[in-house]
């Protein structure tokens, strides 16, 4: 099975037929994609910018990454939910999109960083080094922030 | 000059047409649109779920609302700027726009809801400032925030798809 193959199968789902053949499924899914983006952009960003040193400096690193990492999980879950039923409708459009890959690429380091920083980041008896910490800080964030990027970008290339 | 009339002269000016034709100046703008919804809703989020008791409990409620105030309105910078740009380019377009207008009330009514938060209940923030459970009227304002800034955002990508 080609990979095309298998991008058609996922736009002949019955579900992909049910978005497409509606006027407002797409617009609503795509807002709570949007309401998703926001909350895990959002507590990713601060965590990082804690972990730059620049925000949030009244607490520690894992004070503040333990109580909103639980809502960036949250949200990329229902980014990734929301997403996966845009992606149905429109496989075959994202099949031919030259930015719909680096979005997923981008997509898959994110998650992998944020599994093997995860613990090392909450922890408050990590011995991560305050350099390592930054050079985590800014990966994350040029992953995720180039989720959304290459994500805007799939409307327009 | 009616309101529409000004609108369409604003989207005709020389600057508007560029943007709107533009193959990059546009998605750009409307890139940095969005991502500055993290930065200025995403931190907005933040302490409303604070104030709503949903996280960062442990903290202070002031160390919360000062060490993000400064991101947020940095935030709120890129989107006013970059709104007013995507504005510029389509203004008789957006002018009639139900959706669009829904979005600025709103947009007012969150501004109302912080004033009316900051005026009053905020005053006494010394007296709850450690408190997991925040006083009605703050976890009120933290509701607010949070359900008025999802309309926000639903009304804007409501505007794009052209749905009244």
């Amino acid at each position: 099975m080609s990979l095309l193959d298998l991008f058609k199968w996922f736009d002949a789902t019955p579900i992909s037929k049910i978005i497409r053949d509606s006027t407002y499924i797409f617009p609503v899914v795509e807002v709570l994609h949007l309401f998703g983006l926001t909350l895990l952009l959002g507590t990713v960003t601060v965590i990082s910018l804690r972990m730059l040193g620049v925000g949030m400096r009244r607490q520690s690193v894992s004070e503040v990454a333990s109580q909103l990492q639980p809502w960036s999980v949250g949200a990329a879950i229902l980014t990734i939910v929301s997403g996966i039923l845009l992606f149905l409708s429109e496989a075959m459009k994202c099949y031919a999109n030259a930015a719909f890959p680096y979005k997923m690429w981008l997509l898959l380091g994110g998650i992998v960083l944020f599994f093997v920083a995860h613990r090392r980041v909450t922890s408050p008896t990590s011995k991560l080094s305050s350099g390592a910490m930054k050079v985590i800080a800014v990966l994350s964030l040029i992953l995720w922030y180039g989720v959304a990027i290459a994500g805007r970008a799939i409307a327009f290339v | 000059m009616s309101i529409f009339e000004i609108c369409q002269w604003i989207q005709d000016s020389s600057i508007g047409t560029g943007i709107r034709e533009s193959t990059y100046v546009f998605p750009l703008i409307e890139a940095t649109h969005v991502l500055g919804l993290a930065v200025s809703v995403g931190t907005i989020a933040i302490v409303d779920l604070r104030l709503i008791g949903a996280t960062m409990t442990k903290e202070p409620v002031t160390d919360v609302i000062e060490q993000l105030q400064p991101w947020t309105l940095w935030g709120f910078v890129s989107m006013f700027l970059s709104g007013g740009l995507l504005f510029w380019s389509e203004a008789a377009r957006l002018y009639p726009s139900y959706s669009y207008r829904t979005k600025f009330i709103f947009l007012f009514l969150l501004g109302v809801n912080a004033l009316v938060f900051h005026s009053t209940t905020y005053k006494s923030v010394d007296s709850w400032n450690n408190d997991a459970v925040t006083p009605f009227r703050a976890r009120m304002a933290g509701w607010i925030g949070i359900t008025f800034w999802a309309v926000v955002i639903f009304m804007g990508r409501w505007t794009a798809y052209n749905l009244k």
